[in-house]
This record gives structure tokens, sequence and C-alpha cells, in this order.
């Protein structure tokens, strides 16, 4: 956090000091006028109360002003906000090899559930489309903010057959994003790119465009297990995927089962869709220590007067 | 004779205690009226009063009393906590009650003011005497009971916060006809604070800053209500007669002990 005039802020912890002297200094004052009692033990023990109001007052009344002055001094931080109108593309590895069972039911089946999980999980408003590659790769459900829309789509994926282009399906979905906002890809896939245009050149030109790249990496490389239909083994290039994500300001993350892919995939729903800003807290922060201050002296004149 | 003189005589006759068979230190030595009343069969024609039978035109007849020498004690809460009151403080309706109490005082009677760990047994100082030092209720009924005769009548008058399990009450009304004026809570039906209020303790100077509203109000009149009835309850438990020090009148509230007027 920082402050555009820390000079308020230490003003404003001199000030409450100096109230809460002032307020000390009234006591004591107060003291000289004080009622007297027979027995103050018995009226305690009458009149017990669990707290001390005015001990309240006081203090609610110093807070407030520290929070006037915390808002004179201008506090700013950063925080991710969730962007209204962000755009996010999930790219869906459909090759033969997404048949592998080793994340079960099948590796397409959970990538399938994962996708269902991430539409759940994005923020309204934002827009999605799917991208499902294989050999080639097409848009299964253009850009729109319908969420029904896009669920829908998720049946209408080709089921799993062919090569693996993720660099085609990287091009056609950074054409299918609008060409400025918040906007990102989440590739899906199990597989070694071994069809059309190069994932590494391609990263890098969409990252330059503004657009973030996250990739998932299903399966358990160096399983032994076989693309079924063929006896190639289901292997997976996380280097490469890594690079990928890396060359687009996003990250690379792994999922060995249908479960760790579906968290995986609702992180990225929530990351994808927000974005770092710098918050400017001084009018919540006057609003609130003026409030407070009110509230304060407002509660001391009623219960009769201020401490 | 002194309306309150005739009560003390007729109370400590009323209720004659175990151990107190002499109710005066020295011999009756006649009678003296005490009041009229309406005429009952057996009584003695004698006593018939014509002037005042003739004035309420039915027969009354003078009742008299022994004659009998009294002493009367006293011992006045004088500490700090009765210096306390809403209009003014609750010790200078105690100094009218002592007043009024040794003024009961006629012919040969004899007082005892217990001040200071000290007896002051001068009929014209005993209802001056003020206390110097620190104020216990035990301490002082204890010098009593060493120092004043069996069977004297005895005032106590205290708000009785500094009562304890051990103040010998059961003992003192044992020897004396016992009475205690029990100072009443200034506060007790209404507490005046609202809001923030500092309060200092009368007798330790104590400084305490409060918060009273309806809820605080509430509880303290309950809580006073029942420390009363539960002091008045001992004292009665232990055989003492008990009345109530009012802040506005010392002198009315013993009246009021003693069911005068």
């Amino acid at each position: 956090m920082t402050f555009a005039h820390p000079l308020w802020l230490i003003a404003g912890i001199v000030l409450a000091a100096l109230f809460l002297g002032l307020a000390q200094r009234a006591a004591r004052r107060g003291a000289a006028s004080a009622l007297a009692y027979s027995n103050l033990d018995f009226f305690e023990q009458a009149t017990r109360r669990r707290f001390d109001p005015a001990l309240a007052i006081v203090l609610a009344a110093a807070l407030g002003v520290v929070a006037l002055a915390g808002a004179l001094a201008g506090p700013r931080f950063f925080a991710n906000v969730p962007v209204r109108g962000g755009a996010v593309v999930l790219c869906v590895d459909t090759s033969g090899s997404m048949r592998a069972t080793d994340v079960a039911p099948t590796r397409a089946d959970a990538a399938a559930a994962a996708v269902r999980a991430f539409v759940d999980a994005v923020p309204n408003g934002t827009r999605l489309a799917i991208v499902a590659f294989s050999s080639g790769a097409g848009v299964v459900a253009p850009l729109t903010d319908d969420k029904d829309a896009v669920r829908d789509a998720i049946s209408r994926i080709p089921p799993p057959n062919g090569g693996t282009a993720i660099g085609d399906a990287l091009a056609i979905a950074a054409r299918v994003l609008p060409p400025s906002g918040k906007r990102a890809i989440v590739l899906v896939t199990d597989g070694v790119n071994n069809l059309g245009a190069d994932p590494l050149a391609v990263a890098p030109q969409v990252g330059a465009a503004g657009i973030e790249i996250d990739t998932i990496g299903i399966g358990t490389n160096g399983s032994g297990q076989l693309i079924p239909g063929t006896a190639l083994e289901a292997g997976m290039d996380e280097d490469a995927l890594r690079t990928i994500a890396g060359s687009a300001h996003g990250a690379y993350a792994r999922a060995n089962d249908a479960s760790s892919l579906r968290t995986r995939l609702a992180a990225l729903a929530n990351s994808t869709t927000k974005e770092k800003k710098r918050i400017d807290a001084s009018l919540p922060l006057a609003i609130f220590g003026g409030l407070i201050t009110l509230l304060a002296v407002a509660g001391g004149l009623l219960a009769g007067r201020f401490p | 004779m002194n309306a309150l003189r005739a009560a003390i005589l007729r109370g400590a006759r009323a209720t004659p205690r175990a151990g107190a068979a002499t109710r005066g230190t020295r011999p009756g030595d006649g009678f003296v009226f005490s009041q009229l009343r309406a005429y009952v069969e057996g009584d003695d024609p004698r006593r018939i009063d014509h002037a005042a039978t003739a004035r309420v035109g039915a027969l009354q007849t003078r009742v008299y009393l022994e004659e009998t020498t009294l002493v009367l004690a006293a011992i006045v809460d004088e500490s700090a906590s009765m210096r306390v009151g809403r209009r003014r403080p609750l010790a200078a309706a105690a100094r009218e009650a002592v007043r009024a109490w040794f003024g009961a005082l006629e012919g040969e009677d004899a007082a005892a003011r217990i001040v200071d760990e000290r007896v002051v047994r001068d009929r014209r100082a005993a209802p001056l005497v003020r206390a110097r030092g620190e104020f216990r209720f035990e301490g002082a009924l204890t010098i009593a009971l060493c120092a004043v005769p069996r069977g004297a009548s005895l005032l106590a008058i205290t708000d009785g916060f500094d009562l304890t399990g051990e103040t010998p009450l059961e003992r003192a009304a044992l020897r004396f006809d016992a009475t205690v004026l029990l100072a009443r809570d200034p506060w007790r039906d209404d507490l005046p604070l609202r809001g923030f209020v500092r309060l200092r303790d009368a007798e330790s100077g104590r400084m305490r800053r409060v918060f009273v509203g309806a809820r605080e109000r509430a509880r303290y009149r309950a809580a006073s209500h029942a420390r009363e009835a539960a002091l008045r309850g001992r004292f009665r438990d232990a055989g003492w007669r008990v009345g109530t020090l009012e802040e506005e009148d010392g002198r009315a509230s013993l009246m009021h002990a003693f069911a005068l007027r």
C-alpha cells in the first residue's frame, strides 16, 4: 500500500493521540466534580455491565479521526478486481490421445466436465468461446456471454480423433477474441503438437497482442498408456506447454486426474476474469471515518454527556 | 411525660427478653402518666379521668407507667457513607434522630453515646458529640456490650454497609432493648443519573466513570430494595426493633420506629 500524502496520516495519528490525551485530562477534571456515593462496590455490583460504553465511544471517536486522516493521506493499493466484459476462449484438445483412460473416465470426458465447471465459475458478463482442435481447429461456440449457450456447445465438442494442431487452435482463438480488453486463452491438451502451425511461434505473437495464454496438461506422462487403437504412447510435451504459457503472460499447470483438472480450470475461471487494479481507498475510508466519528459524538451526546 | 420516653418504656416492657430481668438500672420510684384510653372492665375506678370522660362522652382511664429510670444508649454511624444524600446528608437526619433520642431523657435517666471507641455519658454532650475517627459498627456494638448496663435502650443508626457476619446483633438484642434506624438509600426508588456519570466512593475516595441507562436504573432499584429488605430481616431476626432513617426528617424516622407520629 502507498500513500499520496503520508503527512496527513501522521497528522491524524497525532490528532488521535491528542484526543485520547484530552479525554484523559477531561476524566481527571471530571473526578473533581464526581458525585459522592455511599458504597461504590454496591453500585457496581448492582448495575454491572459487560463493557464500558464510555471507552467504546472514546475509541470509536479516535478510530474515526484516524480513518479520516488516513483518507486525507490518499491510500492506494493493488487488488484483483473482476473485469466486466472480459473474454476467454477455451481451446479443448480432441485428438485421438484424449480417448486414453488414465484420467477417468476418459481424458476427453474429464476435459468436458472441467470445461463445464469453468463455465459455471466464470462471473456473469464474461464472454466465452470454445475452440476444439485435433488435426485441425474449429470454433464450437462463438464468443458470447450467454453461459447456457456455451454449456450447450460443450456437448457439441467432437469426439477424440486425429492429430494435435495446437498452433492452429491458438491462432483461431486469437482471432475469435476482441481486439482489446481483458482477453485470455485457456489451452487444455494432453499431447504434443504434430500438425499445423508451430505453437511456440504463434504464442509470442498472441502474447504480444495482450492476450494471456494459460495451459493445462492432462494425463500421466511416462505411464506407458497407449493411445487407444494405436501402438503410440500417450505422451505430453510439458516444456512446450510451459513455454507457450510463459511467452503469453500465462501459467502452466498439470492435471493428473479429473478432480485436479476441474480445480485447475475453476481457478483459471477466477484468475483470467480478474485483473490487478490500483484502488484508491480515500473515499470509502473518509465515509467510514466520518460515519464512525458522527456515531461516536452522537452516541456520547445522546447518552447524556460526552465522556 | 415525653411521648418517646413513654414509648421506649412501653416497648421495653412489651418485649421482655431473657437475661433482661430488670428493665432499668435503678428501681422505680413512682408512677407517671402515660396515656388516656377507653375504660375497660376491671380498671381501677380511681384511674378514671372525669374531665376526659366529660369531653369524650365515654369513660376514659388514665394509664400510668411505673416510673423507671432509663439508660439511653446510642451508636451513630458517622462514616463518610452517611454524608451522602439527595437533598441533605443522611448524617443530618441521623443527628436529628439522636437529638430526639436523648431528648427523651428525664429525671435520673442516664445517657451513653459510643463515639470513637469511648462512651460519652454526659447527658448534654451525648447528642452533640461528633466522631473523629473511622466508624466500625461491629466495634461500637462490642463496646456497648461491655460498657452499657444490661437493660438499657440502645439506638443504632447505620447504613449497614460495614455490617459483617460477626456483628453481635443477637447478643445486643438480648442485653438491650435494641432499636436500629437503617439509613434508607436516597436513590433507592429512582437513581437520578442519566448517561455517563462519575461517582466517588464516599469512604475510599475511589473514582469510577459509569454509564447509567434504563436497564442500570432498573437493576439498581431492585438491588437497593433487596439490600434494604435483607438488612431489615437480619436485624429483625436478631430481635431488634427496626425503623428506617429517612433523609428528610430524622426525628420523624425515630418516632415512626416507635409507632409515634
